[in-house]
């Protein structure tokens, strides 16, 4: 089979798409033409619907960050320890808002109309960041089991060193663990995919892992 | 791009164009209802960028990249949900007509499967070629370099002769 042959069947293919109506183009374009339907079709589209979602939990995120921040304003610093474990919480969830603020940004600034491994690249880079960029919502664990100390029962009561001291301890370094292995390089393990997440979540960050692998192999120039 | 003067510029360009939409929308979905959804989902991204179209380039180079891209995305997401089904015995509408059953039709039908097997960039790829691009717009539309692109094709095609020749046997 000849490279004109090819060309000879797509033709063909061509041909019979001319002859017979095979989408209702027509009828989609011409409802394109009242903004009104635009507007339903912006709601559809699936990156709007992702920048969207990202919107709802900056919301979110800020509303619980206010909401933390009346309570360390209403403590005003009697208990240190409670003022300084939420407001550590606080920061951290002020991270994980600015990650999907980011989020928004990037998915405004995607052009469709750039090149393909461009535009597909940061498609894809985009959801393995929103898995990697909240994984710093693990940093805040220790912090509600400091939250109710204060200084007579440290000071006090045995129980403090015994029970609730090394417990604090122990999230501490689950904390930290967890924010160093729940990464994307390690979802082929299966305690990270139990504990982070299951099906289709799964799937979707470690099948944009290995889009970005492929795009990358793609782009090399081969011999 | 609001008025309606861009408006009627926007929709006799997608008309007159439409074939660009329909082949990528077959190659990239099999199921005849998804497609719909796809092809919505390009003509509306098309309305969306086109404030960004630099006129200095061709419509449909910026056209193929658009919806090129939309269907990746699209396919790349039925595929994260697990919804793709199996190519059909008949893929394209085409294959439905009346008098099916001549050689043509039969390659045609063939060459559209051989595609869908191709994985997505590749896939892209050969569609552009088929299409009788030149490698730099090949290149240009896929954002890798000439020699890449005259490579790969070329690689491709020995796939697709290969199974033809296979089926001849």
């Amino acid at each position: 089979m000849e490279d004109l042959e090819l060309h000879k069947i797509w033709k063909a293919y061509d041909s019979k798409l001319e002859e017979i109506k095979v989408l209702n183009l027509q009828s989609w374009a011409l409802n394109l033409h009242s903004l009104e339907t635009i507007q339903t079709y912006k709601a559809k589209s699936k990156l709007d619907a992702l920048a969207t979602f990202n919107l709802w939990a900056v919301v979110l995120g800020i509303v619980w960050v206010l909401f933390l921040g009346v309570l360390v304003f209403g403590n005003r610093f009697q208990n240190p320890y409670f003022s300084v474990s939420v407001s550590m919480i606080m920061l951290f969830t002020i991270i994980a808002v600015g990650a999907y603020i980011r989020h928004i940004i990037i998915i405004k600034e995607i052009d469709y109309g750039q090149s393909i491994t461009h535009v597909q690249k940061k498609l894809a880079q985009l959801e393995t960041s929103t898995f990697q960029s909240t994984r710093v919502v693990w940093l805040q664990l220790p912090f509600y089991t400091t939250s109710f100390w204060h200084s007579q029962w440290i000071m006090n009561d045995p129980k403090f060193w015994l029970i609730s001291f090394p417990i604090t301890i122990g999230f501490t370094f689950l904390a930290i663990f967890l924010y160093r292995n729940i990464t994307q390089e390690n979802l082929h393990k299966k305690w990270v995919r139990t504990l982070m997440m299951s099906g289709p979540e799964y799937t979707s960050v470690l099948q944009a892992k290995n889009f970005i692998d492929e795009i990358e192999k793609f782009k090399r120039d081969i011999a | 791009m609001d008025t309606l003067t861009a408006r009627e510029e926007f929709l006799r360009l997608i008309l007159h164009n439409k074939g660009i939409i329909i082949k990528i929308c077959n190659s990239y979905c099999p199921d005849k209802n998804d497609r719909d959804d796809l092809a919505q989902e390009i003509i509306y991204q098309l309305w969306k960028s086109g404030k960004n179209f630099d006129a200095g380039y061709s419509f449909t180079t910026w056209m193929y990249r658009i919806a090129l891209n939309v269907a990746i995305s699209h396919y790349r997401k039925g595929k994260q949900a697990g919804q793709l089904i199996s190519f059909p015995e008949k893929p394209i509408d085409i294959a439905d007509k009346r008098d099916g059953g001549d050689e043509m039709e039969e390659q045609t039908r063939l060459l559209q499967q051989f595609i869908h097997e191709l994985k997505e960039l590749d896939r892209a790829l050969i569609l552009l070629y088929l299409e009788s691009k030149t490698y730099r717009e090949i290149a240009d539309i896929l954002g890798i370099t000439e020699t890449n692109t005259a490579t790969r094709i070329s690689r491709i095609k020995d796939k697709l002769k290969q199974r033809f020749s296979m089926l001849n046997k």
